[in-house]
């Protein structure tokens, strides 16, 4: 027996299966030990519940939804609540840390200074605590009555109001994607390998696509047009409330802003290294083409930088994207508090926290593998530049 | 012909400023445009901060309220509960004591003749058994004060430096089994580090305090405060046990080597040879993932405790002072603020440093 | 030389019967054989590739081999924990790399080995990690770090190091390949005077002059086997394989 132990293989292999074993025995037990207890309380372990109705209600969704949806329905709004959150707060903290990462990375002093204060500032702060703040700024707005009022937007404790054109919301959903495909639909044009028309001709085909999906947005917005109202509704007092325009809860503006502020001051300093990753050699062989310092720029620092920056700026969307989960900390009904909810109220503990835990694999890997796509499709070839 | 060489006159002073900031239109559209965003929000800052602000409690609130600027007397008034929460009012010298503890351990955990595993493990353990006792009490004449009164800035203290004392060995551990040779243990230790990463640090939190004591038999599941600290401890190990990888991996295979042919056994290789040299090379990262944890710990208001940011929203929420909400946050940032920013600068110095020995 | 604690005195130090070593698909090392006396000094070369580094890290276990059998100083080299640690003990080595540890002065690196795997007493460990500092040829730099130190002070301190745990046998990968050329012949001088005490030297190296002076046997390897194997005079003047006249021409002729 002694003798046996001293073999490596056999230790190698006892090793394995005691570490394994001692684990999957633990997960186990404790699932085991969680049927009964909830047993106990009444409660049957199982799926079925998904399809009982809820009985209570959510404050914030894009799809419609009463207590009497099943549960299930539920879940999907609190996924598209997350993801929705999720990419309003990627994309104004992408713009808020552009800008702060350019002005890092400038040549101006000053434009230095402000950029590093900002950053000093938000990213030392706990992003839950930002959220607090800017919740009791927002909910202690003016009530409607007095309302902040600029440009047609208004700003009240119950929400932002703001102008929005009066269509049918399947029509403004065709308008947006047509939107967004005028932005992607050239970038991709001009990736693609699949254009090998000299430059002129290039731009023309990009310029067309842009344009083709601009009218496109056009067309659905003419043809979903509420009649007999014009085009633009501008949110007003009707007496002791608002009406027209559209509203942004003040839970969802809370966590747009607070995760634009916190995540722009990370995503400066990524922006600062990928520009600081550019080498010298490269921007000093530009100029020396000739090139104008915006040219060098556009043509040079910029894409080599953004190269840098994906595979980092891709980790740091997966944690913004988790940090929706902060909804719960003003009652904005994301993922996370759909599940919270449900477990208190139906009792199906570890149906819903498998659902969690699922869910968030789930929005994990499908950004890694769009972001690995991106990667591998800017990535410089070869190896010419390593070293 | 002579040549006479004449150095170029040196900048004046004027002429420096000239340079640095108007040296293009748009140079100088943009500095203007910058220093008028300066100036506005220093102004603007400084009004409400200092100038128009009341600082002594003798007013009451109504004086307060009506001020232009910023209202101190709130954070005069209840700081006691910021720091302390609701920690017995006499004994809160104990509370305030083991902060400072804490403070102190920081500091020495800092300094690079600490930089040993014995010593950086004794400076933790007794700094943190000497706030345990502070704390707690009920030994040495202190008398007892249960968890449950803990609050404010000791608690958000306590609960980081026990993830940081659970969490750190653990990630070390999970870093070793992960690249184990064995390709079980290496695989299923990563299945549970990529399976923490990837969930929010709430939803682990809300599910070791509420979901937990389903799956434990009573005897095991203790108090809520120690489980969430697990939960938040089993989180950051996750994290630091991917940076402890990194530096392992930075560590040549020919150290193992050379340890092996001299004869040493794996927990002889890893103490001796492999972690000193991964941890040095880990160090930056490990400081960044402090920073980061410790900026976390106020999630743990989610699932119910009463810390620094739960104690703010009790100073201000309560009775006369509800219109102060802003003062109070300003200042509960301010000390997260100092302590992250002063632990982070000292990260980014050692990253300097340890940089340019490298070379 | 001090000889430690020998496991079966008299007997061969080495024996390698039948060797097989795969990475994967690629055959490594194939049916290997040889014996080494105690006292003997092996010399082995070959074009890079050919198995040669693999054998002697086979020896010591930083390679497991996959067939055949090795027994160092009479100890089966298998499975056994315990003789693994024991073989380890008694056979030093000297990487192309040095691998010293860069976090531990010079003397340290030599008295750690000897105190926490042979647990020796410190004074004990730091009065023979001098000594062999002193056979070294570099007493003055003990209190330095590694990275202080030039490659061929590096290499001495590695040989201190491995002998320091007092071996029966030293395994030399390519001591030399990783220096400067000025610093070759400090290094070699040492392990000369090392040879000339009587250690069992087992040197993967392509310095053919080391080899000409202390070699007692001379092994050329090629594409994991052992292709010919002889003193040195006979080796240098007439190879009898084809393959070993064409490598001794491509290493003897510039």
């Amino acid at each position: 027996m002694v003798s046996l132990l001293r073999n490596q293989k056999v230790r190698n292999t006892l090793l394995q299966v005691l570490y394994v074993g001692s684990i999957a025995a633990l997960v186990l037990a404790g699932i085991v030990i969680a049927r009964r207890n909830l047993a106990e309380q009444g409660i049957t372990s199982g799926f079925n519940f998904l399809f009982k109705s809820t009985g209570w209600d959510v404050n914030f969704s894009l799809l419609p939804a009463t207590a009497n949806d099943p549960y299930w329905w539920y879940f999907l709004i609190g996924i598209i609540n997350t993801l929705f959150l999720g990419s309003v707060g990627l994309m104004l903290a992408t713009i808020v840390g552009t800008i702060v990462g350019l002005a890092r990375t400038s040549s101006n002093d000053l434009a230095r200074l402000l950029g590093r204060t900002y950053v000093d500032i938000f990213r030392n702060i706990p992003l839950i605590l930002q959220v607090f703040f800017w919740y009791a700024i927002i909910t202690h707005l003016p009530t409607p009555r007095g309302a902040h009022e600029a440009w047609g937007f208004l700003l009240t404790s119950r929400g932002l109001y703001i102008p929005f054109p009066n269509v049918s919301n399947a029509a403004f959903a065709a308008a947006t994607l047509a939107v967004v495909a005028a932005i992607v639909l050239p970038t991709w044009l001009g990736r693609t390998s699949r254009l090998s028309q000299p430059i002129g001709q290039r731009r023309a085909i990009q310029f067309t696509a842009a344009a083709a999906a601009l009218v496109c947005a056009a067309i659905s917005l003419a043809v979903g047009r509420l009649p007999d109202l014009p085009l633009l509704d501008f949110p007003a007092l009707q007496g002791l409330n608002l009406r027209g325009g559209l509203r942004i809860p003040p839970e969802f503006a809370t966590l747009a802003i607070a995760i634009a502020i916190y995540g722009g001051s990370y995503i400066a300093e990524i922006v600062r290294g990928g520009f600081k990753s550019v080498g010298k050699g490269q921007v000093e062989a530009a100029l020396s083409l000739g090139l104008s310092p915006w040219r060098v720029f556009t043509l040079v620092r910029l894409p080599l930088a953004l190269r840098a920056m994906l595979p980092i700026l891709a980790n740091q969307y997966v944690w913004l994207m988790k940090a929706t989960t902060m909804g719960i900390a003003v009652g904005f009904t994301d993922f996370f508090m759909i599940v919270a909810l449900t477990i208190n109220h139906s009792g199906q503990t570890l149906e819903a926290i498998g659902i969690l835990m699922a869910g968030f694999l789930a929005i994990n890997l499908s950004l890694a593998a769009v972001f690995n796509r991106i990667n591998k499709a800017i990535a410089l070839k070869g190896n010419q530049l390593r070293g | 012909m002579e040549m006479v060489v004449v150095a170029p006159p040196a900048p004046g002073r004027l002429e420096d400023l000239r340079r640095r900031f108007f040296a293009t239109p748009l140079q100088a559209v943009l500095s203007l445009a910058c220093l008028t965003i300066m100036v506005f929000l220093a102004w603007k800052l400084l009004n409400w901060a200092v100038f128009s602000a009341v600082f002594t409690t003798s007013g009451g609130p109504e004086a307060c309220q009506a001020a232009a600027g910023a209202c101190w007397s709130v954070i005069a008034a209840r700081w006691r509960i910021i720091f302390f929460g609701l920690y017995p009012y006499e004994e809160q010298w104990r509370s305030a004591l083991a902060c400072v503890v804490v403070v102190v351990m920081t500091v020495l955990s800092c300094i690079p003749v600490f930089w040993t595993g014995r010593r950086i493990a004794l400076v933790w353990g007794a700094g943190t058994a000497l706030f345990y006792v502070l704390m707690k009490g009920g030994v040495l004449g202190l008398a007892h004060v249960g968890e449950e009164a803990w609050g404010g800035l000791a608690l958000t203290l306590f609960i980081f430096v026990t993830t940081c004392l659970v969490g750190f060995p653990l990630a070390i551990c999970l870093a070793l089994l992960r690249r184990s040779e064995l390709p079980w243990i290496s695989r299923t230790t990563g299945l549970i580090i990529d399976g923490v990463r990837s969930l929010p640090l709430i939803s682990i939190l809300f599910t070791f305090a509420v979901v937990l004591p389903f799956a434990l038999p009573q005897w095991l599941q203790g108090d809520k405060l120690y489980r969430v600290i697990l939960g938040s401890a089993l989180f950051f190990s996750a994290y630091q046990a991917e940076i402890v990888r990194g530096g392992m991996q930075g560590v040549p295979t020919g150290q193992e080597e050379a340890a092996m042919a001299l004869g040493m056994r794996y927990w002889q290789r890893i103490g001796r040879i492999l972690l000193p040299q991964a941890m040095r090379n880990a160090l930056p990262a490990t400081i960044n993932q402090f920073v980061i944890s410790f900026k976390e710990t106020s999630l743990v208001i989610i699932v119910g405790f009463f810390e620094i940011l739960a104690s703010g929203n009790a100073a201000y929420g309560t009775g006369e002072w509800r219109f102060a909400y802003v003062e109070v946050y300003a200042f509960i940032a301010f000390i997260y603020f100092v302590f992250v920013f002063s632990l982070s600068r000292y990260g980014a110095f050692l990253e300097r440093r340890m940089s340019i020995s490298e070379r | 030389m001090i000889s430690g604690n020998s496991t079966e005195p008299g007997g061969p130090a080495l024996r390698i019967e039948n060797l097989d070593k795969y990475y994967g698909t690629f055959h490594a090392l194939r049916r290997v054989n040889l014996a080494v006396e105690r006292g003997e000094r092996i010399v082995v070369c070959g074009p890079s590739g050919s198995g040669k580094s693999t054998m002697i890290r086979c020896i010591n276990r930083l390679e497991q081999h996959n067939g055949g059998r090795i027994a160092v100083l009479g100890t089966e080299l298998n499975d056994d924990v315990g003789n693994i640690d024991e073989i380890r003990r008694e056979v030093g080595m000297v990487f192309q790399h040095f691998n010293l540890f860069p976090h531990m002065t010079v003397l340290e690196n030599c008295m750690l080995s000897p105190m926490i795997v042979r647990k020796q007493p410190r004074a004990q460990a730091e009065a023979t990690a001098r000594r062999y500092l002193e056979k070294v040829r570099i007493p003055e730099q003990a209190m330095k770090y590694p990275g202080q130190l030039s490659g061929g002070q590096q290499q001495r301190v590695a040989i201190a190091r491995a002998l320091c745990m007092q071996p029966q046998i030293m395994l030399f990968d390519e001591p030399t390949s990783a220096l400067d050329p000025e610093m070759v012949s400090e290094v070699l001088d040492v392990m000369v005077t090392l040879a000339s005490e009587g250690m069992t030297m087992i040197c993967v190296t392509h310095e053919m002059g080391f080899a000409r002076r202390v070699a007692d046997r001379v092994i050329f390897m090629d594409s994991g086997e052992i292709v010919e194997e002889a003193p040195p005079e006979t080796f240098f003047t007439t190879p009898r394989n084809e393959r070993t006249r064409q490598f001794l021409s491509q290493v003897l002729d510039h």
